[in-house]
């Protein structure tokens, strides 16, 4: 390896032996690549022309009189697919293609980035396969259906939490078997270098765009930006765009499930401590032998008992700092934007929303707070309405 | 490989290759599917005459382990069995047979959570020769290497098919005692066609170091194991069929069950 993609104490490479050429394999070919004009070329044009870049900066007038602030939202949710994890499918896919891979295997929790993958699939003429937990694939139907008709296998993963952390497992072993000609679409900022990395890399269009945009508008810089936080893929492409300015600050937000009082929630930054899985140290909920537990959310994309190594980095160091928003305060700001903008949120960027009312209420009015709306709420009626009536 | 007190795996194993004796390993799961029980499976491995041994501690996430051996581990953290208690069933091991060298079989995330100097030093108080971490890669072996020499515990370290010769070197660096060698690519315990580049492999290794091999992953028979051997391994390691024999049979004591297959898989020759 180049190097071992370390973010403070977090990051690393901690994966069996056997994994090993194929990461040497992955930085070797993103570290071409993403310097290579033809390449940035074409997945540009794949944002532009396939997946719709760029999203619009949309200030959200309704919802700023109601809640209190200038609160603009960044619509990745209108994005193909209908959330920001196509940027990172697409450019992955595209990766995998110029390494020659012929299959594509990813993890899915929502489904959104099963369904981001499995388009970037059927769009390069690659085999996919998703591995999505059974618990999810009950709460994120419609997404499964999508998967399908696009061509994509969907494994129904049966084993532990049956969620995300248990999807991921799966989707290791996969690869630990079929490593030769598959490439792991991982789908956070999240595992083994260079994966934290490169989906960083993908994502950070959102925080350009988004720093563009609002200078374009106000001729100036956020008050505050916030995202939603599970493993942290939208996040860390928004703040790249705004770490540097120093200024502005930044909150992540993480499922507060039922309380971070109980045993409940998947608020991994504040309640975690240092431990390894999934290719990465980071941050992780676990117990004193190192089992890690199975978390809560009403969110699937962000019911995840580990986070993103740059996120942990981020928390220490002090530059974001990170909050976190119940079940219920999350319904009440899907409903909230919902009513006042005609905008149906999915439950994992409601998290950032919720925090984004409780800030709003601390803050003079003319606050200017800038919101990852990572993905549209589709995909969550069926859930919202069971739990609403 | 770096100097430190020889243990019973250097020893042992060394002495056998020199002599053209093949090993067999046999691997189960600490405190599965319960304390007594394990115990019984561990004390049939040494009585039908295993090289040594190679116990796993239960983890949540085993990410490395096949359907059997993930089934294994559920059950046993669901009887609350802990590592506390491991190393409690690995001094019974140890004051049962001095002899037999003992290795341990963990994912990394639970020498962390203890704390590595004293994960180290409770696995050597309790009578550990060995200790090969499945997520740890050389790359990150220095987080351990300290520990280990002050404990004499060996670091065991895996080889796979794809492992280059660059690799290999840095492998070596670290590795001690003996190498696991992972015969195709995959999980433990699923099939059992074997990867072609297995014999190209092991010649490949034996050019570059003199440590034992052993070859693990898919090696269920006597039949398998003699594959290997002529293949050129020194040993075969076996995990998941112990498991699943005595899950077959669960009237029946691990003596009555294993004696036989044990005994077989212990009587290797080239």
């Amino acid at each position: 390896m180049q190097t071992l993609g370390f973010f403070g104490q977090y990051g690393g490479i901690y994966v069996c032996e056997p994994l090993m050429p194929a990461l040497e394999e992955l930085e070797e070919a993103f570290l071409k690549f993403s310097k290579d004009p033809d390449f940035l070329t074409e997945f540009q044009h794949l944002l532009t022309h396939y997946a719709g870049r760029p999203t619009p900066l949309y200030y959200a007038k309704n919802l700023s009189a109601l809640w209190g602030a200038q609160i603009y939202l960044k619509r990745e949710d209108l994005l193909h697919g209908g959330a920001h994890k196509t940027n990172n499918a697409v450019g992955q896919a595209l990766l995998a293609k110029k390494m020659g891979k012929t299959r594509l295997i990813a993890e899915t929790g929502a489904g959104q980035h099963g369904v981001a993958t499995a388009m970037a699939g059927a769009l390069m003429g690659l085999k996919t396969e998703v591995y999505m937990g059974e618990v999810d694939m009950a709460r994120q139907e419609p997404n499964v259906f999508r998967m399908k008709l696009l061509g994509a296998q969907v494994h129904g993963v049966t084993s532990g939490s049956k969620t995300l952390k248990a999807a991921i497992n799966e989707a290791l072993r996969d690869w630990l078997a079929n490593v030769r000609d598959t490439h792991y679409v991982l789908g956070t900022a999240a595992g083994p270098h260079p994966f934290p990395t490169l989906v960083k890399f993908f994502h950070q269009v959102i925080g350009t765009e988004s720093r563009e945009q609002i200078l374009a508008q106000l001729g100036k810089l956020p008050d505050y930006v916030l995202a939603c936080v599970g493993g942290g893929s939208n996040a860390i492409g928004m703040f790249s765009g705004f770490v540097d300015d120093t200024a502005v600050k930044l909150i992540g937000v993480e499922p507060g499930g039922e309380g971070l009082n109980t045993n409940k929630h998947g608020a991994v930054l504040a309640k975690g401590t240092v431990g390894v899985l999934h290719g990465m140290k980071s941050l992780a909920i676990q117990d004193k032998d190192g089992q890690v537990s199975d978390t809560h959310s009403i969110s699937a994309g962000l019911d995840y008992p580990l986070v993103g190594p740059e996120h942990a980095y981020l928390r220490d160091i002090g530059r974001v700092q990170y909050d976190s928003a119940t079940d219920t305060e999350c319904l009440e700001a899907f409903h909230a934007l919902s009513k006042a903008e005609g905008i149906l949120p999915a439950l994992e960027s409601a998290h950032a929303l919720a925090h984004t009312k409780k800030l709003a209420a601390q803050v003079s009015e003319d606050t200017t707070l800038l919101v990852s709306l990572s993905g549209r709420g589709d995909k969550d009626l069926h859930q919202v309405m069971s739990v609403t009536n | 490989m770096t100097t430190q007190a020889t243990t019973r795996f250097t020893n042992q194993l060394h002495t056998m290759k020199t002599q053209n004796q093949k090993g067999f390993i046999p691997f189960t799961l600490l405190g599965w599917p319960n304390a007594d029980i394990s115990f019984e499976i561990i004390k049939t491995m040494i009585d039908s005459g295993a090289t040594g041994l190679e116990l796993g501690i239960a983890f949540s996430d085993p990410l490395a382990d096949g359907p059997v051996l993930q089934a294994a581990a559920v059950e046993t953290l669901a009887t609350g069995f802990d590592v506390d208690q491991a190393f409690i069933l690995l001094q019974k091991v140890r004051a049962y047979n001095q002899d037999i060298p003992i290795g341990l079989m963990v994912y990394f995330n639970m020498i962390l959570a203890r704390g590595v100097d004293q994960f180290f030093k409770d696995a050597a108080d309790a009578g550990v020769d060995g200790i090969l971490i499945v997520d740890l890669p050389p790359e990150g072996a220095e987080e351990v290497t300290a520990a280990a020499k002050t404990s004499g515990i060996d670091l065991i370290f895996i080889v796979s098919p794809l492992t280059t010769d660059e690799r290999l070197q840095t492998i070596l660096k670290h590795a001690n005692g003996y190498l696991y060698v992972v015969s195709r690519l995959g999980i433990t315990g699923t099939d059992n066609t074997h990867d072609t580049q297995l014999q190209d492999l092991l010649t490949r290794i034996k050019a570059q170091t003199d440590l034992p091999l052993y070859v693990g992953f898919g090696v269920s028979t006597p039949e398998d194991a003699q594959k290997m051997i002529a293949a050129g391994a020194d040993g075969v390691i076996t995990g998941s069929r112990i498991i699943q024999l005595v899950q077959d049979q669960p009237n029946s004591s691990p003596q009555q069950v294993l004696e036989t297959y044990l005994q077989s898989m212990c009587n290797l020759s080239e």
